[in-house]
């Protein structure tokens, strides 16, 4: 099993391998040795996280440094939209340079396929093969590039893009590496911060003196498609950048050729390989698009069960036996709905990785009540796709599920029905009424 | 001594200037977000409280003022180029220069310029051609207006003040100065225009410092006092009155509650008591809003502890007696929660988005329909060379081969004196 998740990382390493010695002239077998010798430094690394730290912080870390890709990545875009103002362009050039990209970005390619073996032990020897297996492949790629025509032209940009595309689409495999859906999240934030102030800063008017059809057009900006939408311009401008400024680079001048085909042979040469330039980075725009799709419509299935419908005692006691038919105990999430009154709360119960039975809204206090479902050691906010690990579940704030009071007994778990209504009404109400619902 | 103001001037007034400092300061708002979410807000303190980010922030309008005077110096430079100031050398303004050893006169080449609908101004050693209209202006208009923006974003940041008070009938403006006019009328209609759906005026009697009659409505927003005028929320000053079979007196109280529109409950405390009162505008019958008609009927819950010991419906300068319980609202009035806020960088916002507007109304068919095209040979130097320019705002393609096929026309002429 983990073979076969592993395949599309090391296809992904093959091919930045490829990329890399095909875009850095200082030598093929410097290329290969500095990206195998960055491959096993990240692998290693990665298993030193795990043992060291709790999951959620190693992942967090590699999740850093993926993200500190994509930031390097819109650095080398924009210099790439500004290159007809550098006047100077061997900054990043030289042997040094060379090794230090290879490196790097083998060492990221190594982090993120052995983030995958978290789930098997701490055993070294899987570490090792993946490191093994990471040689042999940059080895391969040394011997296919000699194979590829001349014509096929990887210019710095465009590898930046190939290899930070590449990097994302390995992440996006793995729900807690994905980068793609807390970026929708932050711009969500970011969105509904900003339009507030900018309304407050140039004195708009509230929605209490708003026309509610008009409002309505406004609160699109609060919700999540804006965070969709945000997190796509986000992600690709610098590819879309990188193509510009191949697309547009000036035509060299040739004014000082007089003859007028000579002329137009020159022109029609750079026109023609300034097209080829194109084809890697047009290939990031697709490995980035696939990257988005994995992150939108995970492989992951999530649990998550249909609401058990329960009742509460005349004096308002809901009790949720600990064994049963459900049994509360088997960490995994399970959802009740309680009715009274024309209204309806939902909540769930699960049981931490501290042995420790939590109760919980199944709604928090930001997003609209569209529930969690559980996955990999998180649950996930179907609104936001915040994943919010098992641990932290029964903490309240952020896109944590809202706690719920509750008594535990030997014999299960009893719960104040005036106060679930209580919560879940005020809960509800403010993420479904207050300006277009959303962070 | 000349070399570091240089440096300090190339640096100020180089293009990468505004975008690095914009890059610098989404890093940090990126290693907000990873702490906090709510980033935006934690960034501007940070800047208002932070002298380098202030420092940092006022490079912007500062930079953005040194391109655009950049700029300027450039665009006249090139028009004095092309009109014939030979004090100028026009090679870093022309994306193409070439020098040729012809003797050929520029009369070979005129009629073929002026063929492709250029005009001409021709001296004894110097001929300019061009066609099309500039966008120059528009540039300048863009970075004015990014100017205007940058400097609107800072003094709005920095020297932003705001102070929120309730504006009520029959009281003297609230505001920074204690010495307002009296608050005469607030009026609320329904709005007929397509965004705002209200129409709120306020009207102010002239105050003690020499103020006239004011009137103030939703947007755009007035000026009182140096201050704008925003309003925020509706709500009733309630004058409440409140005694209990348990309590020694009455309790009497002006509440200011924020409990429009209809149906939105606001709180008052009675202190050193376990009594809450919790009011709200009734749903009028006649479907009119009571803010606007002036006809309120309060609905009232009063809770002891947690429990809900009376609620009812009282009319505006009604009493509500019942178990000993007495609430009565002798006195209610309009209230508008107003923000007054001192903040000239609003203007300069406002400003730019118009400048924008405006560099985009002019840029958009000039750029597409009558791109500038501009072409100058001059003879001179040694051997008296002839020095071609080239430059082009758009149809880049089509100029560029003609000014290659005039080269060629003068190279020809070379060999071929006078032909």
């Amino acid at each position: 099993m983990i073979v076969i998740k592993l395949i599309p990382h090391a296809v992904s390493w093959a091919v930045i391998a490829l990329f890399l010695v095909r875009g850095f002239h200082a030598g093929r077998l410097m290329v290969i040795i500095s990206g195998s010798g960055g491959f096993a430094l990240g692998a290693l690394g990665a298993l030193v996280l795990f043992r060291l730290l709790p999951p959620e912080s190693a992942f967090g870390i590699i999740r850093g440094g993926l993200g500190v890709s994509l930031l390097l990545l819109w650095g080398v875009a924009v210099m790439a939209a500004y290159r007809p103002f550098w006047k100077r362009t061997t900054y990043f050039e030289g042997t040094g340079f060379t090794v230090m990209c290879a490196c790097l970005a083998g060492c990221m390619a190594g982090a993120v396929s052995a983030s995958r073996l978290s789930g098997s032990g701490t055993s070294l020897a899987p570490y090792l093969a993946l490191i093994l297996v990471g040689g042999a492949l940059a080895s391969y790629a040394g011997a296919v590039e000699k194979r590829i025509p001349e014509w096929f032209i990887v210019g710095g940009p465009s590898l930046a893009a190939v290899v930070v595309a590449l990097l994302l689409y390995g992440s996006s495999l793995s729900l807690r590496l994905d980068l793609f859906a807390p970026l929708t999240m932050k711009v969500m934030k970011f969105a509904h911060d900003f339009v507030h102030q900018f309304m407050e800063s140039m004195l708009i008017p509230d929605h209490v003196f708003i026309r509610s059809n008009l409002w309505k057009y406004i609160g699109v900006l609060f919700g999540k498609e804006i965070g969709f939408w945000g997190a796509l311009v986000i992600w690709f401008t610098p590819l879309l950048l990188i193509v510009y400024a191949i697309q547009f680079e000036p035509l060299p001048s040739v004014a000082h050729i007089r003859q007028g085909a000579e002329r137009r042979r020159l022109l029609a040469v750079f026109i023609h390989i300034r097209r080829y330039r194109l084809i890697p980075a047009l290939l990031a725009v697709l490995v980035l698009t696939a990257a988005v799709y994995r992150s939108c419509v995970p492989s992951v299935e999530y649990w998550d069960p249909k609401p058990i419908v329960v009742t509460a005692t005349p004096v308002g006691d809901i009790f949720i036996p600990r064994k049963g038919d459900i049994d509360l105990e088997d960490g995994k999430l399970h959802k009740y709905l309680f009715r009274q009154g024309g209204k309806e709360a939902r909540f769930f119960i699960i049981m931490g990785p501290s042995g420790k039975l939590t109760v919980v809204l199944d709604a928090c206090a930001i997003c609209k009540p569209d529930g969690y479902g559980q996955a990999e050691g998180t649950v996930i906010c179907y609104y936001c796709k915040t994943l919010i690990p098992l641990d932290t579940v029964g903490r309240s704030g952020g896109c944590n599920p809202v706690p719920l009071a509750f008594s535990e007994k030997d014999d299960g778990v009893h719960i104040n029905a005036v106060t679930l209504m209580n919560e879940w009404d005020n809960t509800v109400q403010t993420t479904t009424k207050v300006k277009g619902a959303g962070k | 001594m000349k070399r570091l103001p240089r440096l300090c001037w190339n640096l100020i007034s180089s293009p990468f200037t505004c975008p690095s400092v914009i890059g610098i300061f989404v890093l940090v708002y990126i290693g907000i977000a990873f702490i906090t979410d709510d980033a935006l807000i934690v960034l501007m303190e940070l800047v208002r409280r932070n002298g380098i980010l202030v420092l940092l922030l006022a490079l912007l309008p500062i930079a953005s003022l040194a391109r655009l005077i950049k700029e300027i110096r450039c665009f006249r430079s090139g028009y004095q180029i092309s009109t014939g100031d030979p004090s100028h050398d026009g090679a870093s303004l022309f994306d193409e220069a070439v020098e040729l050893e012809t003797a050929a006169p520029f009369d070979g080449i005129e009629e073929t310029i002026r063929t492709q609908g250029y005009t001409i101004r021709k001296e004894e050693n110097r001929l300019a051609a061009w066609r099309g209209i500039t966008h120059a202006p528009a540039r300048l208009i863009f970075l004015l207006a990014t100017l205007c923006l940058y400097s609107g974003i800072f003094i709005s940041l920095i020297f932003r003040t705001s102070y929120r008070g309730p504006v009520i009938e029959g009281e003297p403006m609230p505001g920074l100065s204690q010495d307002g006019g009296i608050v005469e009328r607030i009026r609320l209609e329904n709005g007929k225009g397509t965004i705002l759906s209200k129409r709120l005026t306020i009207d102010v009697a002239p105050s003690g410092q020499g103020g006239g009659q004011a009137s103030f409505g939703i947007y755009p927003p007035g000026l009182y006092q140096g201050s704008f005028v925003y309003p925020r929320y509706l709500g009733i000053a309630l004058l409440v009155r409140f005694s209990a079979p348990d309590m020694h007196g009455t309790f009497e109280k002006h509440a200011v509650l924020n409990m429009y529109p209809a149906g939105k409950e606001a709180e008052v405390q009675i202190p050193e008591s376990p009594y809450k009162l919790v009011t709200s505008l009734a749903e009028p019958d006649d479907g009119l809003d009571p803010y606007i008609t002036g006809r309120m009927v309060f609905n009232v819950k009063l809770s002891k502890d947690k429990d809900v010991v009376l609620s009812g419906v009282l009319p505006g300068g009604g009493e509500l007696n019942r178990e000993g319980y007495c609430i009565a609202f002798p006195d209610y009035r309009r209230m508008v929660l107003t923000d007054f806020i001192q903040d000239y960088g609003v203007y300069f916002i406002w400003g730019a988005l118009s400048l924008y507007g405006i560099a985009l109304l002019y840029w958009l068919p000039v750029r597409v329909f009558f791109p500038r095209r501009e072409m100058l040979f001059v003879r001179g130097g040694i051997n008296d060379m002839v020095t071609a320019y080239s430059r082009t705002e758009g149809r880049e393609r089509s100029h560029n081969s003609l000014f290659h096929n005039l080269l060629d026309m003068l190279d020809i002429g070379k060999i071929q004196p006078g032909g």
